[in-house]
């Protein structure tokens, strides 16, 4: 193929430019072949990928997976906590009321926003993202889903969560007796699917990041 | 938004972490209610009592991500601002800037702990667990240093540079 050709132009026939979202700087546009990715010259940051046709597969599998894993994981108690013959269970949200009705509602809305809201609407983005890919189709507002995917990446902090619940575990052993409930096991697989989603997502370059060399 | 007003938010919440660092490690985050003993535990603290129920490998993973990160984070956020608009370090100061977005979000285990606990220990008078105000001040710092790196965007580091066009 002629190397002229590679070049995607704008309609004025210049070159066209993408922003690299970390570092700000400009890098020319050029087709790739499947699988191919474009990276930043300065900071080497991911600009654009191609993908070919099945590789939003794993994605939408895995995003599909981490949704229901998360209203499962919601929906099951997570620990069971005896001491002397008393005994309670606790959902995730529990703990989001607990620290609401002592007055601690800042901390309660904290971690509503990492542990459910967060991790719900980036798995449900992720899943958008996916579907509209795989079955080939231009779904409305994808360009918007995929930014509020980037931002919400950070603040999904379900893993941690995870990790505290083990912690806690551990804590609680030195009170009274605990035993793991099914909803710790479904946080730990919503866990891993939403690892498994972060890994499977390669954002492509938005509308917004492209530019018109003057 | 602005570099310059991107740039004053994030010094802004930098030095609210440096004020409220020291009251959110000295201040209790939680009390914990057993039967003849109410025990109040600051974030050390309940490091020191994992630890001392000889549970040092978790107690490890408490302190690093709930004194050591935010920590860190001050100290990384401290010296990307002092050499905002140099060209020193540049590649550097990047790799630090997504090393600190990548483990920000540890320092929250110690708030999630907390929502665990509570949630769990309600059992009246044979085990209860309480938060105090220091955990106001623990969330506001994870908060503080999780917005100034956020509002500090990469490209601000190039700023003063010549552009590198590829």
């Amino acid at each position: 193929m002629h190397a002229g050709s590679m070049i995607p132009t704008t309609p004025s026939g210049r070159p066209e430019w993408l922003v690299c979202s970390h570092c700000g700087a400009t890098c020319r546009d050029r087709l790739l072949s499947p699988g191919e990715h474009l990276h930043c010259g300065r900071c080497h940051a991911h600009v654009k990928s191609t993908h070919n046709g099945g590789s939003f597969h794993p994605l939408w599998a895995f995003s599909s997976a981490g949704i229901i894993s998360l209203i499962l994981a919601n929906t099951h108690p997570i620990l069971h906590f005896e001491v002397a013959g008393k005994s309670q269970q606790n959902l995730v949200i529990t703990g989001i009321e607990a620290l609401w009705n002592d007055g601690y509602g800042i901390i309660a809305v904290q971690i509503f926003i990492c542990t459910i809201a967060a991790p719900a609407l980036y798995l449900s983005a992720l899943w958008y993202l996916a579907a509209s890919r795989t079955l080939g189709t231009h779904w409305p507002g994808t360009d918007l889903v995929a930014r509020t995917a980037a931002n919400l990446e950070n603040l999904n902090l379900l893993p941690v969560f995870a990790v505290a619940c083990m912690v806690s575990v551990v804590k609680l052993q030195t009170i009274g007796t605990v035993t793991w409930d099914s909803g710790a096991l479904w946080i730990a697989i919503a866990s891993l699917f939403t690892l498994l989603s972060m890994q499977a997502h390669k954002p492509e370059s938005p509308d917004s990041n492209r530019g018109e060399m003057r | 938004m602005n570099n310059h007003t991107r740039i004053a938010l994030s010094r802004s919440f930098l030095f609210t972490a440096i004020v409220i660092y020291v009251p959110a490690n000295i201040i209790p985050v939680m009390s914990i209610t057993l039967p003849g003993q109410v025990e109040n535990l600051t974030v050390l603290g309940g490091v020191e009592e994992l630890y001392n129920s000889g549970l040092a490998p978790v107690a490890g993973v408490v302190f690093l991500a709930s004194i050591v990160v935010p920590f860190l984070k001050i100290c990384a956020l401290a010296w990307l601002h002092a050499l905002h608009g140099t060209d020193r370090h540049q590649a550097a100061r990047m790799a630090v800037h997504g090393f600190l977005i990548k483990i920000g979000a540890w320092a929250m285990i110690d708030i999630f702990l907390l929502s665990v606990l509570t949630a769990v220990g309600q059992l009246g008078v044979l085990a209860g667990v309480l938060p105090r105000e220091g955990a106001l001040f623990f969330s506001a710092l994870i908060v503080s240093t999780y917005f100034s790196a956020e509002v500090y965007k990469p490209s601000l580091i190039w700023q003063e540079s010549p552009a590198h066009a590829q």
